[in-house]
Formats: C-alpha cells, sequence, structure tokens
C-alpha cells in the first residue's frame, strides 16, 4: 500500500512558509474552491469524509459543524492548540512547518459556518509556532487571503493567534472559551454546548489543529480519497502518530488511521537498544495503558475504545521492560493533579489523593490494600467530574490497577521497586 | 409544560427548571453544596448526581441535577445504589482535606458537611496515612470588617464568589490557584465592605465563613429561631430572630422572594445590638419612682382626660410602633379630642435589598411609619408636625406631650432633643429603653421591643407583613397594644383585653385596601396593598 503524505507534505521545505511557496505546492486552491462553493455543501464533504476530531475526542467534524445554528449572531471558529498533554507533539509540526495550511483550513471552515472571526489559542509555551503562525498570518493579510475581502470574494475574515498561559485545562473547549475571554481558564457547565453559547456568548467551532489541517486536502481531493484510508467507515483518513519512549526513532509519523501499533513500531525502527515492550500508551497521558500483549491492536478510534482504551491525540508513549509501571502511572497522576483547575470535587480532591498514594507505593511505603484504596478513589472521580479532565486523569491509574496489580503489590510487599534500574543509566556509568 | 418522574412520583415543572428544583417540588431533597437558586449554575460539587433516563435510554453517566433541565419525558431517580455511592464519594472527597474541627467551629449545628455526612457519608475514612491539605496563616483572615475567612475549611463552592458578582455586584471575592490548592479571597487591595457582606456567610454551606459579629456567641443548636421582621429600617427584611431565653444573638435573613429574597444588610443585621448595648426600662416609673401599671396608666389617663388651660395634649408617635399600637394611639388622640399627632422617623442611608423584582429599598430608619400614619398617626393639617417637636418649641406649648416610643431615634438618645421635649408640662414616654428621654419623663412606661410582641409592619413598598413574638419580655414589661388597651378601657370598657390580633383585624375591617384581611390569615409573604389608595395615605 503506497501511502502518500499529505497532512506533513511541507514538511522540511521552509518556502511553505510564504504564501508563494505554499501555493506552489497546491496551496490556497481548496479555500478558493470553497467561496464557489455553498457553505453546507463545504460542511456535507466534510461529513462525506468520515473526518473525525483529531484532538482526542474523535467527535465527526461535519456533524459539529451542523451544529452551528443558522442564527443573525456572530460565529466563531476557535483553533485549539493548545497542545499540553504529555506525549502530544504533533500539532506544533504542522504550525511550525506548515502555518498555511492551517490557515487554509481554518478559512474554509469559517467559510463553512458563517463565522468570520478565527481564534488560534496556542499552547504558551510553543512560542517558536506561534511566532511563524502569526508571520503566516500577516502575510496572508497582506496576500489579500484574509481581511475583509478573502480572495476578492467580498467575504470578511479575520484571524488572530492568543496565546495561552501554560496551562492543561485550557485545552478542554469550554476552558479555553473562558481564557480566550480573558477569564480564568476552568470549563463552564455543559449544556449550552459551545455550538450554541460558545465564545463571547456565540456559536462557536472548536476544532483541533489536525483536524483543520485535514479539511483542505478534503476539498481538494474529495471525501473518496479521505475515506479510501483508514480501517473502515467510521475510521478514516490520514493520522499524525506522535511517538516517543523506547523507540529507536521517537517523532511524529503521518500514516492511514488504523495501523497497528506492531507497524507503528516497525515504522519507528522498533524499540530501544532490542528492548522488550512491556506496555505502550497509545493516546497521551490520558489514555489507559495498553499491555504488551494488545500491540496487535490497530490504532484508530473505535479499535482502541473497544480494547478500554482510546486514540485520543494519537500520542504514543512505548515503554520498555526497564519501566516501572508504578512509577510511570504516578508521574502521570502529579500531572493531573497538577493541572486539575481545581473547581470540582472530585477531580480537585481525587486527582490530588490518587496523586499521594501511587507516590507512597513507588516510595515503598504503600499500605496493603493501597490497590483497591486507589481503584475506588478513581471510580468515584470517573464519571462524576465536571469536565473530562477528571476522566482523562483516571485512565493511567485504573488501567494501572487492572493490568499491572502485581506489579503494585511487589512493590508494597517488597517496600520497594522492583524494576532493576535502568539499563542505560548502569551502562553509563 | 414539562412532566418529568422522580422517584416515581410525577410533577409538572416549568421549563427550564433544574432537577433539584424539580425534585423539591416533590419532596425529594438532592442534596446539593454550590447549587443556589439565587446564583449562576457552576455544576461544581458534584453533590447532586442523579439517574437520568430519556426516551427509555439510562444515560451513561450520572449527571448534576443542578445543571440538567427538565425535559418531558424524563425519569430520574436519586435512590438508586449508582447515585448513592457518587454521593458518598463526594462525601468522602470533601472531606479528606476538611479539618474535622467541628467542635470549635460556629458552623456546627448548621453545618452542610455534617448534615450530608450523617445521610449520605460513611462513618470512617480511608484517608488515615497522609497529611491533609492546610492553608498555613489562612485560618482566619478577615475578609472585610464583618466576615471572616478559614480556608482549611472551605470546600471551593465559590458561592461566595458568585454571590459578590452577581447579587452585590461589587466583586471582592475570588478564586484563586488551581487544583487542590485552590482557595478563596479576596483580590489584592479589596475588602468585603459592601452593604451586604455578611450574606456570604448565609450562602457558605460550611464553616470557612463566619460572621465576626455572631463568632463564639452561641453554638446555634442552642438557639431558639422564630420567624420576623427586621425593624433595622422600612424595608422590611423578613429575619429569624436567633435569641437564647431571651437573649438575641443574631438575625438571620428569611425568605421571601416579595421583598428580600434570600439577602439582607449588614446594618439590619446588627439592629438588635441596641437591645443588648443599652439600659433597659422595665417597671413603670411616676416621677422618677417606680411603681405599678395599674397606678402608673391611672395618671396618665387623669393627665390626658383633662383639658389643661397649659396648652394642647399632643401625641408624638414613632415609626417604631407596630401598625396595631399606632391605630390604638390614634384612638387614644381621638378620644382626648386632639389633632395633634404626627410620626417621628429618622433618615437613613439608603439601602436595596436586591430581589427578583428589582429590590426592595429602606430610606427611613424606622420599620412602620407607612403603618402608624394609615393607622390614623399621620399629622393633620395646622397641627403640630414632628419635626416641630424635635427640632422646634412645639413641646413648649404642649400641657401633655405622650413621646409613643421612646427609642425612636437619635432624639431619645440626645440631649438637646430630649431638652426640647422636656418644655411641655408633662412628658409621658412610653419606652423599651431607659433612654434619656425616659429619664426625663413625668412618666415612664416600659414596653415590649419588636422581638417580644405580636404586630405587623407595612415596609417600603407598601407591604403589610406580620410578625410574633420571638420571646416573653422581662420584668414587668408589657406589649404596647395591652397597656394601650388598659388605658383606653378607662375611657370605654369596650377596649379592655385586646389583643394584636384582635386590633389588627379591626383596623383592617375600617380600612379600604385592608378588607379581608385578618392578622391569622395575612400570607406569610405579607400583603400588598393596593397603590390606589397607597397615594392617599402616603400624603
Amino acid at each position: 500500500m503506497a501511502f502518500e503524505k499529505t497532512l506533513t507534505q511541507n514538511v522540511g521545505n521552509p518556502d511553505a512558509l510564504t504564501v508563494a511557496g505554499y501555493k506552489k505546492n497546491g496551496g490556497y486552491t481548496a479555500l478558493e474552491a470553497a467561496l464557489k462553493m455553498e457553505p453546507d455543501a463545504i460542511t456535507q464533504a466534510v461529513k462525506d469524509s468520515g473526518l473525525r476530531g483529531r484532538g482526542g475526542a474523535g467527535f465527526p467534524a461535519g456533524m459539529k459543524w451542523s451544529f452551528i445554528p443558522k442564527i443573525d449572531k456572530p460565529k466563531y471558529l476557535v483553533c485549539n492548540a493548545d497542545e499540553s498533554e504529555p506525549g502530544t507533539f504533533k500539532d506544533r509540526l504542522l504550525m511550525e512547518y506548515d502555518p498555511h495550511q492551517l490557515i487554509e483550513g481554518c478559512a474554509i471552515c469559517c467559510r463553512a459556518v458563517g463565522a468570520n472571526t478565527t481564534y488560534i489559542y496556542i499552547r504558551g509555551e510553543y512560542t517558536k509556532a506561534a511566532r511563524i503562525l502569526e508571520d503566516a498570518i500577516r502575510e496572508a493579510y497582506q496576500a489579500g487571503i484574509l481581511g475583509d475581502s478573502v480572495m476578492g470574494s467580498g467575504w470578511k475574515l479575520d484571524m488572530y493567534v492568543h496565546m495561552g498561559a501554560g496551562a492543561y485545562i485550557c485545552g478542554e473547549e469550554t476552558g479555553m472559551l473562558e481564557s480566550l475571554e480573558g477569564k480564568r481558564g476552568q470549563p463552564r457547565v455543559k449544556p449550552p454546548f459551545p455550538a450554541v453559547v460558545g465564545a463571547f456568548g456565540c456559536p462557536t467551532v472548536i476544532n483541533n489543529v489536525e483536524t483543520l489541517c485535514n479539511v483542505p486536502h478534503i476539498l481538494n481531493r474529495g471525501a473518496a480519497w479521505f475515506k479510501g484510508i483508514g480501517t473502515d467507515e467510521r475510521n478514516t483518513g490520514p493520522k499524525l502518530y506522535a511517538v516517543s519512549g523506547h523507540v529507536e526513532r521517537p517523532g511524529t509519523y503521518e500514516l492511514p488511521l488504523g495501523i497497528t501499533f506492531d507497524e507503528l513500531l516497525e515504522v519507528c525502527g522498533g524499540m530501544y537498544k532490542g528492548g522488550t515492550l512491556k506496555a505502550f500508551i497509545p493516546g497521551g497521558a490520558s489514555a489507559p495503558i495498553l499491555k504488551a500483549s494488545e500491540s496487535h491492536l490497530k490504532m484508530d478510534f473505535d479499535t482502541l475504545a473497544k480494547a478500554g482504551s482510546m486514540l485520543g491525540s494519537a500520542a504514543v508513549i512505548v515503554m520498555d521492560e526497564t519501566t516501572c509501571m508504578v512509577r510511570a502511572a504516578s508521574r502521570l497522576a502529579k500531572f493531573f493533579a497538577h493541572e486539575s483547575c481545581g473547581q470540582c470535587t472530585p477531580c480537585r480532591e481525587g486527582t490530588n489523593w490518587m496523586e499521594i498514594i501511587l507516590h507512597r507505593i513507588e516510595a515503598g511505603h504503600g499500605h496493603p490494600n493501597d490497590a483497591d484504596l486507589l481503584y475506588s478513589v478513581s471510580k468515584n472521580v470517573g464519571g462524576n467530574s465536571l469536565c473530562a479532565l477528571g476522566d482523562a486523569a483516571i485512565g493511567p491509574v485504573r488501567s494501572l490497577v487492572e493490568k499491572f496489580r502485581d506489579e503494585i503489590e511487589q512493590h508494597i510487599r517488597e517496600h520497594a521497586c522492583p524494576v532493576p534500574v535502568r539499563r542505560y543509566f548502569a551502562a553509563a556509568a | 409544560m414539562p412532566k418529568v418522574t422522580i422517584n416515581d412520583r410525577t410533577v409538572e415543572v416549568e421549563p427550564g427548571t433544574n432537577l433539584v428544583e424539580a425534585a423539591a417540588k416533590v419532596g425529594v431533597q438532592v442534596p446539593h453544596y454550590c447549587y443556589h437558586p439565587r446564583l449562576s449554575v457552576v455544576g461544581q460539587c458534584r453533590m447532586c448526581m442523579v439517574e437520568v433516563e430519556m426516551n427509555g435510554r439510562k444515560m451513561p453517566k450520572l449527571q448534576a441535577g443542578c445543571s440538567t433541565p427538565v425535559a418531558d419525558g424524563m425519569v430520574v431517580r436519586t435512590d438508586t445504589p449508582e447515585v448513592h455511592e457518587a454521593q458518598k464519594g463526594m462525601m468522602e472527597f470533601l472531606l479528606i482535606n476538611h479539618p474535622l474541627d467541628c467542635p470549635i467551629c460556629d458552623q456546627a449545628g448548621e453545618c452542610g458537611l455534617q448534615d450530608y455526612s450523617f445521610k449520605h457519608g460513611v462513618a470512617y475514612s480511608r484517608f488515615e496515612f497522609e497529611d491533609k491539605r492546610t492553608y498555613p496563616g489562612r485560618e482566619r483572615i478577615p475578609l472585610g470588617a464583618n466576615v471572616l475567612l478559614n480556608m482549611n475549611r472551605c470546600i471551593q463552592c465559590t458561592r461566595c464568589v458568585r454571590f459578590t458578582q452577581e447579587i452585590a455586584g461589587t466583586s471582592e471575592i475570588g478564586f484563586f490557584n488551581r487544583g487542590s490548592h485552590a482557595e478563596i479571597g479576596v483580590f489584592p487591595g479589596r475588602e468585603l465592605s459592601n452593604p451586604l457582606a455578611t450574606c456570604v456567610v448565609d450562602v457558605c454551606p460550611v464553616g470557612a465563613l463566619t460572621s465576626t459579629r455572631f463568632r463564639f456567641a452561641e453554638r446555634v443548636f442552642n438557639l431558639d429561631k422564630k420567624p420576623s421582621i427586621c425593624a433595622g429600617c422600612d424595608a422590611g427584611c423578613n429575619i429569624t430572630i436567633e435569641h437564647r431565653r431571651g437573649k438575641i444573638r443574631r438575625y438571620k435573613p428569611r425568605t421571601n422572594p416579595e421583598v428580600n429574597d434570600y439577602w439582607m444588610c449588614d446594618d439590619g443585621r446588627a439592629s438588635w445590638e441596641k437591645y443588648r448595648d443599652r439600659p433597659r426600662l422595665t417597671s413603670p416609673r411616676v416621677k422618677d419612682r417606680a411603681t405599678t401599671w395599674k397606678e402608673a396608666l391611672d395618671a396618665v389617663y387623669q393627665r390626658v382626660r383633662s383639658r389643661s388651660a397649659e396648652g394642647a395634649t399632643a401625641i408624638l408617635g414613632s415609626g417604631q410602633l407596630t401598625t396595631e399600637e399606632a391605630y390604638l394611639f390614634a384612638q387614644l388622640a381621638d378620644q382626648i379630642g386632639t389633632p395633634h399627632r404626627s410620626v417621628a422617623v429618622d433618615p437613613f442611608p439608603e439601602r436595596r435589598i436586591p430581589n427578583l423584582h428589582g429590590g426592595v429599598f429602606g430610606r427611613e430608619a424606622a420599620p412602620n411609619r407607612r403603618g402608624a400614619e394609615m393607622a390614623g398617626l399621620a399629622a393633620r393639617p395646622g397641627a403640630f408636625t414632628a419635626d416641630e417637636f424635635l427640632n422646634g418649641d412645639a413641646a413648649s406649648r404642649c400641657a401633655t406631650l405622650v413621646v409613643t416610643d421612646g427609642d425612636f431615634g437619635a432624639a431619645a438618645w440626645d440631649d438637646a432633643a430630649v431638652a426640647r421635649l422636656r418644655q411641655a408640662s408633662c412628658l409621658i414616654v412610653f419606652s423599651w429603653a431607659d433612654s434619656p428621654l425616659a429619664q426625663a419623663a413625668d412618666i415612664a412606661l416600659p414596653i415590649a421591643t419588636h422581638a417580644e410582641k405580636d404586630g405587623s409592619f407595612v415596609n417600603s413598598q407598601r407591604r403589610v407583613q406580620r410578625f410574633r413574638a420571638a420571646f416573653p419580655a422581662p420584668g414587668q414589661v408589657r406589649g404596647g397594644v395591652e397597656v394601650l388597651s388598659d388605658l383606653l378601657a378607662r375611657f370605654d370598657p369596650a377596649w379592655a383585653g385586646l389583643s394584636p390580633a384582635a386590633v389588627f383585624d379591626r383596623f383592617a375591617g375600617q380600612t379600604p385596601g385592608l378588607a379581608g384581611l385578618t392578622f391569622g390569615s395575612l400570607p406569610p409573604t405579607g400583603a400588598a396593598l393596593a397603590d390606589t389608595q397607597a397615594a392617599g395615605a402616603e400624603g
């Protein structure tokens, strides 16, 4: 199967940072076409392609667009570039190497839903990406691609880059809106959903960077092309996999959605220094951990959901036999406890408590029933929190108890970490 | 209207009602901390989780009752094992970092954490080996003059934050930091000094915010709580008088959506303190000699019955009188046949207590000028006005001056004003306080405070509101109506033995606009008087 890279076709091509260079590779033709299409036809094309949100939840993008009510109110597109989950670094690549692809995707989306303003909410630490995007947007304004008359159509579109201030919770869509409005970044209670009451009280579409980057290609090459890639009807298109951990060549890889983990590992050059796969996280810090025995699974939305994990942002963290799973989960729990916004009870108290328990187990001070306690606490957090952060926080913890219970119990029994000192450190010493 | 079934009981509610309110309609209590009917819904405490079934399909997760609006055909359960499990879980989360210092906490006895622990929590802790999160140095932070914050007890429900933003409109309090370090505080350079500040103590479901005024004054479970009306101004806030054996400890607002809603002002909360701080008149006194009621009233009767050549007989009323007392004073004036009657009221900085209809205003330092004037004490053309008594020399032209409430305001405590009133040949004072005015009087009669008697007030919205005695009056002190009824019986035995209720009924029967009302049948939220008649009486 010959797979042609599309999203990352311009990576490594510095010309693509300019409008002219981007156009040389067929850039902005999709926007030109979109300007001549009925807005609903654009949405329909995206619906037909089966494009699902690449940010984590996997919600069908076309469906999300169609929820925007056709009312006489300003509408907004907010592009979620607050990529801050541990292990996730795919959007950064798209923004740093091909900013015009994102601008074009945003413009097409705005055209489809009738928005005249795009906010690109970018993670505060992504200063380089923000600078590149701002330069690109400035050039696009000068080239008449953005502004009062987009490509001479008379249709107005403004685009702004808004930098976050370092909170993971602002990647949650309503938390992002609050932050964008200048308030404390904490999720809102839903309903109402952002499609109805979003930024500044107006209908708002919120899409991930990668999702929007797919849109120009869908218009250029057609929904059928997009559907031709992937596992099945519901899992289509190219996907960026951000691979980190114990592999030979970590990095971001564009591959058809639904390749198996084994195939992905092969693309990345196999396990680091020939180690043995112990576990992997298929979709970023919030995805439940999978065991080595599950490496045959297809890395798509539905297969992983059925296996009790999730594709999430497709940030794959690979762990070999030198990894202490308790330590790994403890580190992830610490992240979520630190990033909880603190407004709802289960997440504020539960993530903190889980971190404390995991930390003491790892330090060799665990108590005999800590595994059960951990599981029970995670159960009380899951499903009861205000936003998805609570559910995300229990992913690694629950899967740890479910799949690596003996490792926890060994920690507690032996009052120490049973995993050997890391090979590489030992070798270096 | 949507029909919703809650624990097998079906109820029809307004569209947009949330499940907490809908459940309350059928008598099902859904526990909650952050939800408050007048504050925006944030869904933070996660105590109100309920099971929702729609079109025969159960929702995969429990839903927060406060943020879920009803939909037609919704089936809600609050009694399933999953719901109880979630409630237990939330209680555990709320308590793991709570100091559990109930024995020294002012809130103990009216604490949301205590109540729901008994109902929905467990009796043991699984948080045995960890240190509780504390906020060193943040145990008694004064947010303003009247409110103290103990951050260790806070459960981060943000009701206080939303109160200052949405009700008071002053936004002094904010939510700072993140995760398990999230805390409440006033913004730098600000202090919680709005007129409604102490309401944050009421909305706080736990002991994090306490009132400096009430702090350590009494255990709340020792308090007797009696519904009443605040006498601080003419807004007529509905309150609960909380006292122990006749010693008032605090006023709390009592919900009346038509008047003060859930709120009251800090000045109102402090308005009982004069009863504690000022000397009390406990027995009738004639010429500085304590005497019996019979003797004292005989003396009054002798004095007012005889028309004197020295000048007129006048009745100087007060906005502190109940409508019933004012009515009997007006009857007394009629018996004597004097036109000189008036109602004295001190000015008061304007305040607004917010409610759903824009708010109720207080502009006078007494609760019932309107009622007293309606009852017949309104000044008549050509007769002495209250101002002429308090700031002029009207008293010197009176043979007998009856001051009907010896604490109608600053004048009773002001030597110059007392001297002016003393110029009357005979000064008769009805008073609860042993004020300079009562001490200057020829005859001083101890009457009950508004906490000790039944009666009604007419507030600035022209709403008649009833209240009853919270506790009996001390010593020989008697209610104004009883005293006046005794006095009037000396003119005509038909007046004997009247109760405030009987006086109100008689007054209502004679007053257009009050027809059909009786003291017993006044609605608990009060009765609004018609506007047409308002204009006449207001004049």
